[in-house]
């Protein structure tokens, strides 16, 4: 009885800890894109990883890094207990102190160090940098379980050694080596999955073109995971699975006890398995990019985007239309854009900001004139939206205009029986608990200095004060701040209104008929994204070609296929062959809807700190 | 043997040049970040900013989950060592197995995961109304947090505590039963007291992670939780690198505290083995 009670605590635990991998191997094997939704069984979702050559560079750069930063700090961590073991305490625990700070440290912090510390010295971040990163916060557990197995280890068997005739370095390998091989072996275990399974720190440190699989799916959350994605993540779980299964349950030798030489030899084989699949999976991985890579290669160009902003099919076409391999990555907000450009982090040949933000860009003297001889394709931008871009591009100079769209309401009229056309409705306690906000600040502002008929650029104190007062006697009846989780939330029918972008709403109308959206009278925000190309940019040519590249209207078509974001291409819209998208009021609403909204304009630095100020009163007012 | 010191000190100099460059001197930068402004002049402003009622309520807040997660990991994982001890598994083995395989599946999709799972209309939602019950809703409160936290966190826990109830000898147990002390007297007086050390380093590894993170709270929190993580975090986004290294700077002395912790359970767990 009491023996059942144990295995069913056993149980109940195992059962926690593995509920979610079970939902996320159900969901590789799901034909719907949203987690927790089943729509059928496939298998899609594995040959699609298999061509996606993003996520096998990823899965590649992981893996790599993993391998380096735990061999590096096992060779590093072992040969300094060497020593430590002889040294005298105090000295010694001084040093084991120091080795675990980024163990106990917060990771935040520590990433923050690294970051400030790469910043600080002028370094570019970079594929070393997260490897500098890694290895440092792997040493702490090559530490903890090698150094007590050199303390355990009689030094005599050393000595003895050394007597009968081996040089040191015999002595080491054949004697010391053996006798501390298994905390010599866990500590490069827990350091490779440690380093697999980091976010925070190489999220602070990588430089541009380096993912890993925790920074892409960090992007990625925010716009809905791929499910290829999961089909990587069961690959890799079920061949770790086997892979400890064989090693702990496979055929041992049958006097494991006792007979030290053969514990050794199965510890060595343990290390020759862990090593031989490492070797074969990267081998694997680095012989499909070379079968990959066969495409004519003229130079690279680093694209910095939105998240989820492109059809990765332009991509490919882009690359082999004109030969320039692309390194394409996605910010999440402007705003941690702009850090990583203005403090040089990472660099980039093209980027894709909002209106206000390329403003602020200008400001800070960051972007470089655009050769517009080498975009020929611009013809096909509509003129009303070259004119609108004046707006913070006054001589058209700087950018072109990629995507735009407005800020509204979609809500979901099976949930909301009433006409919707005005922000207040997101404001009645009717709907406590269904309401879904955007986490970012403008876009939480634009609501309130909207419904209150102030400007949504205003830096009126007092305004500014009412707007958060409003947000904050909001904020018990609002679900969630999110940003692209929206999508989901709102398809899943989990909310019934939500702040979102025009682009989005005509996604998510496919996915859910219910689904409606609305500019409400009061007025909001439109908004223009354009591409840009900053100073320190490596490539200009490259950087021209793409920009003209995606204002071909087949390629720009293609594009609002996939995002349904609005698009500035009017040839592009021409061709357009739904009638009812073509003349959408959500995708091209007419002047009625645009007149009465506004653009965001930049601040200044006070602004964006008056701003900032406000917005983290709401983030800390009570709940509920 | 004075010799063999020496050219044994030369094996260590990487190891000692590696964790000053890359340790010490990134903290030295957060200290140099949190006490400038942006124009690199010194100010107070950045560490006196946790005075303000949103920074020290999430701090406040951060605390208190912090502590029911560690509090609540340390009640399931001292049971759960405890008959992972008695069972004699084949060693470490099994333990690594469980608690480690986890980590092979990236720890943003695990706790998206658990989003799914706790979401309106998700998987325990849709499951539970199968039997009628409904209303079971915590994704977006302070639960939900604290559940990502305990499931995160909950190895770190587990392991340390289980390498040191392996290390207790059998005999003394069985001495203990033997004089007559029942099952929870043995527990109490015997076990327990002797496993202070893992005890120890648990709590450290769980509850640092879980005061700091903002991934957690990000996912599970639904954005209307903000957590000291969260706002460190936000202040890099938000360009505000001096401020972040303050606040930065305010969490450390956890840390410290931590440490000075940590250091007394080495010198503790050095004597167990001494006795040993």
């Amino acid at each position: 009885m009491k023996s059942f009670a144990r295995r069913f605590y056993l149980f109940l635990i195992v059962l926690f800890l593995y509920m979610p991998i079970f939902v996320l191997i159900v969901a590789s094997f799901n034909d719907s894109k949203i987690l927790g939704t089943w729509k059928g069984f496939t298998l899609h979702w594995y040959r699609d990883f298999f061509e996606n050559a993003t996520m096998m560079n990823a899965l590649r750069t992981t893996l790599v890094i993993a391998l380096l930063s735990a061999t590096i700090a096992t060779v590093l961590g072992t040969l300094a207990c060497m020593t430590m073991a002889k040294m005298k305490k105090s000295t010694k625990n001084i040093i084991v102190g120091i080795t675990n700070i980024p163990m106990l440290n917060a990771e935040i912090v520590t990433a923050l160090a690294f970051m400030l510390l790469f910043i600080g010295l002028g370094v570019s971040l970079s594929f070393s940098t997260v490897l500098i990163a890694h290895v440092t916060f792997c040493i702490p557990y090559v530490v903890l379980n090698v150094l007590p197995k050199v303390q355990q280890m009689d030094s005599n068997m050393y000595e003895a050694a050394l007597d009968l005739g081996a040089t040191p370095i015999q002595a080491f390998f054949l004697v010391t080596v053996p006798e501390i091989m298994p905390g010599i072996l866990s500590g490069f275990l827990m350091s490779f999955t440690m380093s697999i399974d980091d976010f925070i720190i190489t999220h602070f440190t990588r430089g541009s073109g380096i993912n890993t699989l925790s920074t892409m799916i960090y992007t990625e959350v925010r716009k809905g995971i791929k499910p290829e994605m999961y089909a990587l993540s069961t690959l890799l779980f079920v061949t770790v699975f086997i892979l400890l299964f064989l090693v702990n349950y496979g055929p041992k030798s049958k006097s494991t006890k006792k007979h030290k030489s053969l514990t050794q030899l199965m510890f060595k084989n343990k290390y020759t398995i862990a090593v031989s699949v490492c070797v074969v999976i990267i081998v694997g991985i680095f012989g499909y990019q070379l079968l990959k890579d066969d495409k004519e290669y003229i130079g690279d160009v680093y694209v910095y985007n939105w998240g989820e902003y492109i059809d990765p099919e332009v991509i490919e076409l882009f690359e082999e239309e004109t030969g320039y391999k692309v390194h394409y990555e996605e910010f999440e907000t402007n705003e941690e854009m702009f850090t990583i450009v203005d403090k040089k982090a990472r660099v980039y040949d093209v980027i894709c900001p909002s209106d206000y933000m390329i403003e602020k860009m200008l400001e800070n003297d960051l972007l470089t004139e655009i050769n517009f001889d080498n975009i020929p394709n611009l013809e096909h931008i509509g003129k009303q939206y070259l004119e609108s871009a004046k707006g913070f591009d006054p001589e058209n100079k700087y950018c072109v205009p990629y995507c735009w769209g407005t800020v509204g309401i979609c809500y979901n009229k099976n949930m909301v029986n009433e006409e919707v056309n005005s922000w207040s409705i997101l404001f009645d306690e009717k709907y406590d608990g269904k309401i879904l906000m955007q986490a970012s600040v403008r876009d939480a502002y634009c609501v309130a200095l909207s419904y209150l008929g102030y400007s949504i650029n205003t830096l009126n104190e007092d305004e500014l004060k009412e707007a958060t007062d409003l947000l904050v006697s909001q904020k018990p009846i609002v679900q969630a701040y999110v940003v692209d989780q929206v999508r989901d939330k709102m398809i899943k029918n989990a909310a019934a209104l939500a702040v979102i972008y025009s682009g989005e709403a005509i996604y998510m109308q496919e996915e859910n008929d219910a689904l409606e959206y609305v500019v409400p009278d009061e007025g909001s925000n439109v908004w223009i994204d354009g591409w840009v190309i900053p100073k320190d940019c490596q490539n200009k040519e490259a950087a021209e070609a793409w920009i003209n590249f995606l204002c071909r209207p087949d390629i720009a078509l293609m594009n609002f296929e996939y995002i349904t974001y609005s698009t500035p291409n009017e040839s592009a819209r021409a061709l357009i062959e739904d009638e009812d998208i073509k003349n959408s009021q959500i995708a091209f609403p007419d002047n009625s809807v645009l007149s009465r909204c506004e653009v965001y304009n930049y601040l200044g630095t006070e602004g964006d700190n008056l701003y900032d100020y406000y917005w983290t009163i709401v983030g800390g007012a009570e709940s509920d | 043997m004075n010799k063999t010191v020496k050219k044994n000190a030369l094996f260590a100099s990487p190891y000692i040049v590696w964790i000053a460059a890359f340790i010490i001197i990134p903290l030295l930068f957060i200290v140099y970040y949190g006490f400038t402004d942006r124009a690199g002049n010194f100010t107070l402003e950045n560490i006196k900013a946790i005075a303000r009622p949103e920074y020290y309520e999430a701090l406040a807040l951060s605390l208190i989950l912090a502590v029911i997660s560690t509090i609540i990991c340390l009640l399931l994982a001292y049971p759960l060592a405890l008959i992972l001890r008695n069972m004699n598994m084949s060693k470490q083995g099994f333990i690594v197995f469980i608690f480690i395989l986890p980590m092979w599946m990236n720890f943003l999709l695990r706790t998206y995961a658990w989003q799914a799972i706790l979401d309106i209309n998700g998987v325990l939602d849709v499951f539970l109304a199968k039997f009628g019950i409904t209303g079971f809703n915590i994704i977006n409160t302070p639960a939900a947090i604290v559940l990502g936290m305990v499931y995160d966190y909950l190895p770190f826990m587990v392991l340390p505590i289980y390498n040191v109830l392996v290390k207790i000898d059998d005999n003394v147990i069985n001495a203990a039963r033997d004089l007559g002390a029942n099952f929870w007297q043995t527990l109490f007086k015997i076990i327990i007291p002797l496993s202070k050390a893992g005890i120890a380093s648990g709590i450290i590894m769980v509850f640092v992670p879980s005061l700091t993170t903002f991934v957690i709270s990000d996912i599970l929190g639904g954005g209307k939780l903000l957590l000291i993580g969260n706002i460190v975090e936000n202040k890099v986004k938000a360009d505000n690198l001096n401020l972040a290294a303050g606040l930065s700077l305010v969490l450390m002395i956890f840390i410290v505290i931590n440490m000075v912790f940590s250091g007394n359970d080495e010198s503790d767990s050095v004597k167990v083995k001494g006795g040993k």
